[in-house]
């Protein structure tokens, strides 16, 4: 190659170059898909590790979630859906994903009760390969009660080897000390237009950083809680 | 070119003990009434069986009484012969082990001799004895730099991981190939006329020709091996003895013109078992398939292919067929995996009568082959996650996995699941392009089918809600969102094109929709149907 051609690909060279440093920054953290939660995690969901997203009804979970998923499906990664609600047919609304942002042929969507929720994350994370799986348990009654301790010892195991962002969602706190990191959900207070008949606009919340976060005694002083807004229009 | 030759003696017995590779050290022989005159495989109606076996029938009276006609070398050792009833067989070696081979043994066993060849070659010669194939292995030589001899080891090994005993040899043409293997366990004949006329001078002539005949010729002529044959003058041969002791006289000489007729793999993959006596229930079936379902990937895995779809056909007792397909996520070679599947079809739809036979049909595919970027994420490996998504189909149903798709439809709720495919590298730079967040919009989380519930209604709309997990006062109300579809459609069209499960009166529906805070602190979306009155919760806000 004549120097003058070396030099024409300098330019693309330094792309790759930084992608790199971004990959080392980024290494032992993924974003979020939301800046604020980023901020309150030092970073985002720890990598190889267990994260856990708790809240009530329309406080924004599922929205988290897809946004994680969207970020990770765009930076090229293989993420899994497993969706133990919705009565076994699925809770997903693929039309408001797709809007989200969300590359819906990229998602591997697994429908499943309850009961079958751990086999079939423990599944997917095992194949490996997979940068993220989410696992929502939102609308499976009392997580806590149905599953084992011993099953989220074993699906963390299972993260850590593979190197799997596992992500789950629930209505109470379930993992307890199996979660890397643990974001609270609360004071969803919806917000609709006003100007002619009422419309529904979106939510705003509050997330609170329950476990995990930056290992920085200085991070840890700064207020663990965020405010964030939802919409429901585009 | 230089040809392999894979001789399994006794094709009839080994594929019976195929069935039952526990009992592969143990003394065993093959029972018959007549000699084998099947329909299938017709390489098989030719087969041509040892002269004594033949001699054994014809005295035995064949067509009466089951007599032996195929010995493992330890029954022949513990004095059985052919020839014997199995009575007589067990009082000269209690431990022996008789069995009696099905067509569909027979088939699968042909079957998997020719993988033999499949699994080196992408065309293999059957031969026309159903007992060898022929394939070329002139290009092997770059897997197996140690030779030959190396190749035909190898060869020789894998028909053993079939459950198949096999002879090997090298040769530059099938005739002399084959008389190879009915000297030696394993020969590597020298490449070239002179050197083929070397290896079979000291051979016997009766591993030339199954021509009794021309053997008899021979022995009149005072000519006890091939070298001897080689020293008379063809043409003399031929005066004498016809073409076909010129052909013997040739292959003498080291100079064989057989023509080498390779053909390509079928499409398809079968096993098969004709059971002894009718199973009625799934767990005992189970049992049988599972030697069926091992035995077809031990063929596959031979061949570097996965098992990309099942058709699995029952022989019903008395008479018909259960055929059907199992679906299959993706690629697999876990036979776990395909058996849970097959279980599950099972008792989903029970077959209508006991089971009297079964044969599975396996599609052969190739496991796609990725290739790494040091700079892009690594999906998950090909073969894993082909595994992995058969097990979860097998887990949840196949219907329940794959990809999730928008659905032309008007129908809110309406989703539909395709095949997974991992996402595609993107292109180099695109990582950078991620930093911009995606929009934090709140999605509908679905209830499906939804619940139907009660609705308090005031001036304004729903005042109040109760249904199995939610009771609770309405605070703001928007709504109500007219919507309705299907209508155009008739009846029967409308019922099945829709892709909700929850399907409605057909003739099309029309909904009147309403979101609502409810002072439970979530935001709910329901629907009025417009027809009976109902109201059903479509599912809340996240």
């Amino acid at each position: 190659m004549s120097r003058a051609a070396a030099i024409a690909h300098i330019p693309e060279l330094a792309a790759r170059l930084v992608s790199l440093e971004r990959l080392e920054e980024s290494r032992g953290r993924r974003t979020t898909g939301v800046a604020a939660l980023d901020g309150l995690l030092a970073g985002g969901w720890p990598r190889a590790a267990l994260s856990e997203i708790t809240g009530r009804r329309s406080t924004g979970r599922t929205a988290i979630v897809l946004a994680t998923l969207a970020r990770a499906i765009a930076a090229g990664e293989a993420t899994a859906l497993v969706d133990a609600s919705g009565g076994g047919g699925g809770s997903l609304d693929a039309r408001a994903a797709a809007a989200a942002g969300l590359a819906l042929p990229a998602l591997l969507w697994i429908r499943c009760a309850p009961a079958q929720a751990l086999k079939a994350a423990d599944l997917v994370v095992g194949a490996g390969g997979f940068g993220v799986v989410a696992l929502d348990l939102c609308d499976s009654g009392d997580a806590r009660r149905r599953v084992a301790d011993a099953a989220w010892v074993r699906l963390r195991h299972g993260a850590r080897n593979q190197g799997t962002t596992v992500l789950v969602a629930t209505s109470t706190r379930t993992l307890g000390t199996a979660a890397a990191a643990a974001i609270e959900l609360g004071d969803g207070v919806p917000t609709f237009l006003t100007d002619g008949p009422p419309l529904f606009a979106g939510v705003k919340s509050r997330a609170a950083r329950v476990r995990g976060g930056s290992r920085d005694e200085s991070a840890r002083e700064e207020a663990p809680c965020v405010s964030l807004a939802f919409t429901c229009r585009s | 070119m230089r040809l392999a030759c894979v001789y399994v003696p006794q094709l009839a017995l080994q594929a019976a003990l195929r069935r039952t590779p526990e009992a592969r050290d143990e003394p065993a022989g093959l029972l018959e009434t007549e000699p084998w005159k099947g329909s299938v495989p017709p390489a098989m109606s030719s087969a041509r069986r040892s002269r004594a076996t033949l001699d054994a029938l014809e005295t035995a009276g064949a067509g009466k009484k089951p007599r032996v006609t195929q010995l493992e070398a330890r029954a022949r050792r513990a004095g059985v012969r052919p020839g014997m009833t199995a009575a007589q067989a067990r009082a000269v070696s209690a431990s022996i082990r008789l069995y009696t081979a099905t067509a569909a043994d027979r088939e699968a066993g042909a079957a998997a001799l020719a993988d033999v060849g499949y699994a080196f070659a992408p065309r293999v010669d059957s031969g026309d004895d159903g007992e060898r194939v022929f394939f070329d292995c002139a290009d092997l030589g770059q897997l197996y730099p140690y030779g030959e001899t190396a190749i035909a080891q190898a060869v020789q090994a894998h028909a053993a991981r079939l459950g198949l005993g096999a002879r090997v040899a090298i040769a530059s043409s099938k005739g002399i190939a084959r008389v190879a293997t009915r000297a030696h366990e394993l020969a590597v004949v020298p490449a070239g006329a002179a050197g083929a006329r070397e290896f079979l001078a000291p051979l016997p002539v009766e591993l030339l020709t199954d021509d009794a005949t021309l053997r008899a010729a021979f022995r009149r002529w005072g000519t006890r091996t091939a070298g001897a044959i080689a020293a008379l003058p063809v043409d003399a041969v031929a005066l004498r003895l016809g073409p076909r002791g010129a052909d013997v006289a040739r292959l003498a000489c080291g100079k064989d013109d057989e023509p080498f007729v390779p053909r390509l793999a079928p499409d398809a993959l079968e096993e098969a078992v004709d059971l002894d006596y009718p199973v009625y229930e799934i767990e005992p079936l189970t049992f049988v398939l599972r030697g069926l379902v091992d035995r077809a990937l031990a063929r596959l895995a031979g061949r570097s292919l996965a098992c990309a779809g099942m058709t699995l056909r029952l022989s019903l007792d008395p008479r018909g067929l259960d055929v059907r397909t199992v679906p299959l996520a993706a690629p697999t070679r876990d036979a776990k995996t395909l058996l849970e599947l097959v279980r599950l079809d099972l008792a989903r739809r029970p077959p209508d009568a006991a089971v009297v036979g079964a044969r599975i049909i396996v599609e052969p595919a190739r496991v796609r082959a990725t290739q790494l970027d040091m700079l892009r994420p690594a999906g998950p490996a090909p073969d894993r996650l082909a595994t992995t998504l058969a097990r979860l189909a097998a887990l949840v149903g196949p219907e329940n996995v794959g990809a999730p798709a928008t659905v032309d439809s008007w129908r809110e709720q309406a989703v539909a699941v395709t095949p997974y495919v991992p996402p595609p590298a993107p292109p180099a730079g695109a990582l950078a392009a991620t930093a911009a967040a995606p929009a934090m919009r709140l999605t509908v989380r679905r209830k499906r089918p939804p619940e139907e519930i009660e609705v308090i209604m005031g001036r304004d709309g729903p005042t109040a809600l109760r249904g199995s997990e939610t009771t609770a006062r309405v605070l703001v109300t928007a709504g109500p969102y007219r919507l309705s579809g299907e209508w155009w459609q008739p009846p029967a069209t409308a019922a099945t094109t829709s892709a909700d499960p929850n399907n409605d009166a057909p003739g099309g529906w029309a909904h009147e929709y309403w979101d609502v805070h409810a002072s439970d602190g979530a935001v709910y979306r329901l629907h009025r149907d417009a027809r009976d009155g109902r109201f059903y919760l479509d599912g809340y806000y996240d």
